[in-house]
């Protein structure tokens, strides 16, 4: 299917075809003359159709953000390209084009019927984006592979595919293999298909499709997992106790200190250890369930604070919306009087009256958000100091908790020094002369060093549970504060668009009503 | 007679709990019927005015199972009753002697006392014991097993019949003293003390006034009374029904009263005393004073100071009732026993003389005598008809009424069953004139309320429709003579309110047919819901097409944080052209009001095209409209249809009136005969001869039933050989005719012609079938008879008249 090059003229996708295209397609008559008026935005377009056009690049779309449906076939395009912003679009017609490859659709999650029949494409791939895909046509393409057909078993919107006319659809097992592997399919190659071949099918395929379906739910299993991982640990690390359920963080502590790990081979250090890692657990369990804890009550008042907010601005709204109703109703009907009055004197008398009516419902509504305002104003300052304690005793409680931990450490601290100088007298004695390794002989040379060793240990560990307990500390207080933060911000943008809407509701009425008076003197 | 001690006590009580706890509600309501009381104070009254009583009770007695809907005595046919009816037995005599003896007894201990009512002359003008006439009895309907349904049975069936005395006991109407009719009005607070004033006198007017309705009732009601209010106060009789505490869960005695069917309590002030009791196994007379009504009786009967007994036989006491008392067949037995143990002075009740009640499933269906029951009360009047009986399907009607001689009727209450139209209440407001129409599910429009002054179109009306049951989600239609309102629910276009304001009627010059010319709409104003899945600003809230204004407003939702709405006007003045379809679209005819301004809704296009659907829109919904009002007319009609045809429906389970279901079952019923018929015929009876020889109503022994067993299947040999031998004749015969025949041709053949000579073949040719025929028959009886022999046995040992002879041989 390659198309005589130099016979054709190609055409380029610029401004001023796509203008063509969409005034020829856009609206006709009244609404033609009354768009063409006011010039089509290529952001409003819903539809287009480039079809014959010779058109080898796609390109210049991408204005078109709101587009539907985009028909691009019998051209001699060789790339799917240019359609990233497309993100709209639902229908897709790509057909009797030179493409060879299925590539650049992975923005257009919406769309649902995909046409890239008479191409030249030899395997279905790139498609995973397209959740809601309904309609694929594939036909006479060099799709060689039957085993690409089980690529197409995670749409499950899939009804409708046509395979016709490339390699695979020659082959004798063809329909039935896609009968089995896509289940809820409905009409292959325009053909509907029925219930009793299905069966036959799936009857046929039936040990490969269970493999296959056991592959799947494995697969699905274990993303489920991690996926519950993941949660979970995000839900750690917003209680800002995350990895502190285990033995992580005393992990970490001997994972860069080289003089701990080698002080550990001497003996009694390692029962130390044990004892010592035992503790340092606990704590960190313990620090892990407060965390939690404080965690859930932290959301509770949070909650509740927005829960009551919210009831809060939806009364104040109601009351607003009262407010506007009975004012709509009686100004309507000074509005009809003004409109039947004759007298001039009363017609001003009744348009001050109305404007008047008008700048009492803005000092209602005015007074209404004022109330709010203040109503507000109180409980987040309320909020505010109750979370900024929660959040003081959460952090104070934790440091105790560090504190201990850090107790520990220097407890350990003594008892390996302890161990170390008896050992190294020992060695200076002569007493103790065990096969140890030799980097761990090294440090026994004289007092200096092996303190020195010892002390380094310490240090590391204990910059470690200091760092552990600045993130923690630093987390919570930043949270706190982005917290109180948006909240303030978020009611004075609150306030804002509601005055902003009254100025503009009352605006708008006192402008109504100024025309009015404006045609009643012309009239 | 020693029969009587001086303690004869009288009890009806243990009758009533004993039905109770029988279950035997004929019985009870029998016995309710039946029952006369005679209140205490009643000292006057005279041998007449006790036969009055009597014949007042005859009256009531009405339940007697031939008679049902008769009411009076005379209607009553005496001779088709049983003998019981008309004669009294020995033993009843006997008992007649026993009850006068007391009742001399009694007369002359307490000469004070009313005489008692021991022996009424029944239908018949036969003297019957009261306890005779009680007959405990099981009814096969389930409603009739508990006393509050049975007794509401009761109270249908009976027909309140004063005495000859033409007074009404005075009891009853002091049952219901009319409720006050006016109530202060609660104070209230910022009024100033002149209002107060005012109000007051207002009040003291308003009082002055009700206190004179007030006596002008009282007026009434002495009049309705025949101005005789009191001094037959306490004089006057009644029977009623007293339930004994024990058994079936009866936790206190209570009384019924058996024309209203209500209990009360024995405190109650309405009973003012008991003279005596009685069941259907003794009598008892209240020896108690009565002075505080009813309500320091003792309910004892066992105890023989408190409640004098006519028979011994039966007394017992209280408490032992609950054991004795537990079945019907006990009864017999406690009276026998107790006789042994003391036979001079017992004496055994005489079975009742009754015939057995019998209630068919049409006549408790029917419940009143002839279907139909009236019960007058104060301003008020109900009427019962049986189900079936008016063709209208009424059954129960309630009118209450403005004054006491109930001539100005207010409200009209009527109950409707089984209408094909489901129309189950219609409520008639006689001052206002408003019918009200209620349905039940099923209507073929869908109507649950109808409530309307006239049943021609564009008046006052409100439909209401079951919601659910209608495609299109209608809810509600209000109409008044201009304006119709429609209240829709669960749509998908999530329409909620429809309200079209009608102009006057143009006068139609040049339309030649006046069928139909219907209101020019003026406004129609449309309300929505919010639809979830559009933004509120595109959410049109309410859209309101100003017709003949040519404007249609819109009103969108609210969106979620705001108070205000978007509003768009649009002015269709200039786009009707000469052509009619040319539209020139200019920035004034819309004029828009947006919460949050948005771009593309500047645009003329989309202006444009929003007003293009709003045309067609405001064309949909005139139709609807037009549809609506077209859909009452048809509603209208129907529902005059449905009153003038009302149908009933009937049950496929009502045997009796589903004609079909009749037809078939009977049809059924005929082919099953036919065949049992046609079975019969065929199993003819081959033991019938052998058994007509024995003498009729002999029994068989065994040697006879052998003998009888060897006779037939001899018997049957002997057919069979007979057979065989008739075979073998005819067989023979044949063979030898066709012998002579042949013998005959071959001697004559050659004088024969051809025409015999045919014959002749033809015959031979037939002869020969013949007998092949009678040769095949002939081996096969050989073949089969023995096996015909053997069934014959073997069916003779199973015969069942013979079986059990003959198992042994077996």
């Amino acid at each position: 299917m390659s198309w005589p090059y130099d016979s054709m003229q190609l055409k380029v996708m610029d401004d001023n075809m796509l203008k063509v295209a969409v005034g020829e397609q856009g609206p006709q008559e009244e609404a033609g003359r009354l768009a063409k008026q006011e010039d089509i935005l290529f952001k409003d377009v819903l539809s287009l159709q480039l079809d014959f056009q010779n058109i080898l690049h796609i390109d210049n779309l991408w204005q078109f953000e709101n587009l539907q449906k985009l028909q691009l076939n019998n051209n001699i395009i060789e790339r799917i390209e240019g359609l990233e912003n497309l993100t709209h679009l639902v229908w897709l017609d790509l057909s009797f084009n030179n493409i060879e490859a299925i590539e650049g659709l992975d923005t257009l999650v919406n769309l649902e019927d995909l046409s890239l029949s008479n191409n030249r494409i030899s395997k279905i791939d790139s498609l995973d984006a397209l959740v809601k895909l309904q309609v694929l046509s594939l036909g006479n393409n060099q799709i060689g592979n039957i085993m690409n057909v089980i690529y197409l078993r995670q749409f499950t919107c899939l009804q409708t595919l046509s395979l016709a006319g490339n390699p695979i659809a020659e082959a004798e097992d063809y329909k039935m293999f896609i009968y089995a592997y896509l289940p809820d399919l409905v009409y292959l190659d325009f053909r509907h298909i029925d219930e009793q071949a299905r069966e036959v099918a799936k009857i046929k395929h039936q040990y490969n499709i269970d493999e296959l379906k056991h592959r799947e739910a494995q697969m699905q299993a274990q993303l489920e997992d991690e996926q519950g991982q993941r949660e979970k640990l995000a839900e750690h690390k917003l209680a800002f106790i995350e990895h502190l359920d285990g033995s992580f963080l005393f992990e970490s502590l001997y994972a860069e200190d080289m003089e701990g790990n080698k002080l550990s081979y001497l003996p009694g250090v390692g029962e130390f250890l044990e004892a010592y890692k035992d503790k340092f657990v606990i704590i960190c369990l313990n620090i892990f369930e407060y965390g939690l804890k404080q965690q859930e009550k932290r959301k509770i008042e949070l909650d509740t604070f927005n829960e009551c907010m919210q009831e809060a601005i939806l009364e104040n709204q109601e009351q607003g919306k009262l407010k506007v109703a009975k004012f709509e109703e009686r100004h309507l009907q000074c509005l009809n009087a003004i409109r039947e009055e004759t007298e001039l004197s009363n017609i001003e008398k009744k348009l001050i009256e109305c404007s008047d009516d008008i700048n009492e419902l803005f000092n209602m509504l005015m007074m209404l958000e004022m109330q709010l305002v203040e109503q507000l104003e109180e409980t987040i300052n309320m909020f505010e100091r109750n979370i900024t304690d929660l959040v003081g005793l959460f952090v104070e409680n934790v440091q105790s908790l560090m504190a201990q931990c850090r107790d520990l450490e220097n407890h350990h601290h003594e008892k390996v020094l302890e161990t170390a100088i008896n050992y190294l007298e020992k060695i200076l004695k002569g007493e103790m002369d065990k096969d140890l390794p030799d980097d761990v002989r090294a440090l026994f040379v004289d007092k200096d060093t092996i303190v020195n060793a010892v002390g380094a240990s310490h240090d590391i560990h204990l910059l470690k549970i200091d760092n552990r307990e600045d993130e923690l500390v630093t987390g919570i207080n930043s949270w706190c504060t982005h917290l109180v933060d948006k909240i303030h911000k978020d009611e004075i943008m609150r306030n804002r668009k509601r005055v902003k809407e009254i100025t503009q509701y009352i605006g708008h009425m006192q402008s109504e009503l100024d025309n009015l008076e404006c045609g009643d003197i012309i009239d | 007679m020693e029969v009587l001690r001086e303690k004869v006590e009288e009890e009806e009580a243990a009758e009533r709990e004993e039905a109770a706890e029988q279950a035997e509600h004929a019985e009870k309501m029998e016995r309710m019927v039946r029952l006369a009381e005679v209140s205490k104070e009643e000292r006057i009254l005279t041998q007449d005015e006790l036969r009055d009583l009597e014949k007042k009770m005859m009256a009531v007695e009405i339940p007697i199972p031939a008679e049902r809907p008769i009411i009076n005595k005379a209607i009553i046919d005496v001779s088709k009753l049983p003998p019981s009816y008309t004669t009294n037995s020995p033993k009843e005599e006997h008992l007649l002697q026993v009850a006068d003896n007391f009742s001399r007894q009694y007369s002359h201990l307490c000469p004070d006392r009313v005489p008692l009512f021991l022996y009424p002359l029944n239908e018949c003008e036969v003297p019957k014991f009261v306890s005779t006439t009680l007959r405990p009895t099981l009814m096969p309907y389930p409603e009739l097993y508990n006393w509050d349904s049975c007794a509401q049975f009761v109270s249908d069936f009976l027909t309140m019949v004063p005495l000859l005395d033409p007074l009404k006991p005075v009891v009853k109407k002091k049952e219901k003293v009319s409720p006050k009719k006016y109530a202060v009005k609660p104070p209230r607070d910022l009024t100033s003390r002149f209002e107060q004033e005012q109000e007051d006198k207002r009040q003291q007017e308003i009082q002055a006034l009700e206190k004179k309705r007030l006596r002008e009732e009282e007026e009434h009601l002495l009049e309705a009374e025949k101005s005789k209010p009191d001094p037959l106060h306490g004089l006057r009789v009644h029977s009623w029904v007293l339930v004994l505490a024990g058994k079936r869960e009866v936790p206190e005695c209570f009384f019924i009263d058996p024309l209203t069917a209500r209990s009360y309590s024995t405190k109650d002030d309405h009973f003012l005393g008991i003279e005596s009791l009685w069941n259907h196994r003794n009598y008892w007379v209240n020896m108690q004073d009565c002075w505080n009504c009813c309500k320091d009786l003792v309910f004892d009967l066992g105890d023989p100071v408190r409640w004098e007994y006519m028979l011994l036989g039966s007394d017992k006491p209280y408490l032992s009732l609950t054991e004795d008392y537990d079945e019907g067949m006990d009864n017999d037995d406690d009276v026998e026993y107790l006789g042994k143990e003391d036979e001079d002075k017992s004496f055994d009740m005489p079975p009742s003389w009754v015939a057995q009640i019998e209630i068919t499933p049409e006549e408790f269906e029917t419940r009143c005598p002839n279907g139909k029951k009236v019960i007058q009360y104060k301003r008020a009047q109900v009427e019962k008809w049986a189900p079936y009986l008016n063709n209208n399907g009424l059954v129960c009607r309630l009118t209450t009424y403005e004054d006491l001689q109930c001539t100005k009727g207010l409200e009209i209450k009527e109950w409707y069953q089984n209408r094909e139209d489901m129309l189950e209440l219609r409520h008639i407001n006689r001052t206002t004139g408003l019918h009200v129409d209620y349905f039940k599910p099923g209507h073929p429009q869908a109507l649950q309320v109808h409530s309307y002054k006239s049943m021609l179109p564009e008046m006052d009306r409100v439909m209401e429709f079951y919601e659910m049951a209608r495609e299109d989600g209608l809810i509600k239609r209000e109409e008044t003579p201009m304006t119709m309102t429609e209240y829709y629910g669960g749509r998908s276009d999530f329409l909620s309110y429809r309200h079209i304001n009608f102009g006057p009627r143009i006068k139609k010059l040049t339309q030649n047919s006046a069928e139909s010319n219907p209101r020019p709409m003026v406004k129609i104003t449309e309300r929505f819901s919010r639809n979830p899945e559009k933004p509120a600003d595109e959410d049109v809230a309410e859209r309101v097409f100003l017709i003949t204004e040519e404007r249609i407003q819109l009103r969108y939702h609210c969106r979620d944080d705001y108070i205000t709405a978007s509003k768009r006007e649009f002015l269709r003045r200039t786009e009707v052209d000469s052509k009619g379809n040319k539209i020139n679209m200019t920035p004034d005819m819309c004029i828009s009001f947006e919460v949050e301004p948005m771009e593309h809704t500047k645009k003329l296009l989309y202006q444009y095209k929003t007003m293009i659907h709003l045309k067609n829109e405001e064309k949909l919904s005139r139709h609807q409209a037009w549809e609506s009002e077209l859909e009452v007319l048809e509603i209208l009609k129907l529902r005059e249809e449905e009153e003038a045809a009302h149908t009933l429906t009937i049950s496929i389970y009502d045997t009796k009136r589903n004609e079909k279901s009749k037809e078939y079952r009977e049809a059924m019923e005929r082919v099953l005969h036919e065949e049992h018929l046609q079975q019969v015929e065929t199993q003819l009876d081959y033991l019938a001869p052998f058994l007509a020889q024995l003498s009729p109503g002999e029994k068989l022994t065994r040697w006879q039933a052998v003998r009888l067993k060897d006779e037939c299947l001899s018997d049957f040999k002997q057919r069979l050989i007979d057979k065989a031998n008739l075979i073998q004749a005819r067989f023979e015969k044949e063979t030898q005719e066709l012998q002579k025949k042949q013998q005959w041709y071959q001697e004559n053949q050659v004088t024969l012609s051809p025409e015999d000579e045919d014959l002749y073949l033809s015959y031979c040719s037939q002869a020969m079938f013949r007998i092949r025929i009678l040769e095949q028959r002939l081996n096969r009886h050989k073949e089969m008879a023995p096996l015909k022999y053997l069934a014959l046995e073997e069916k003779l040992y199973k015969d069942p008249r013979l079986v059990e002879f003959l198992k042994v041989f077996v």
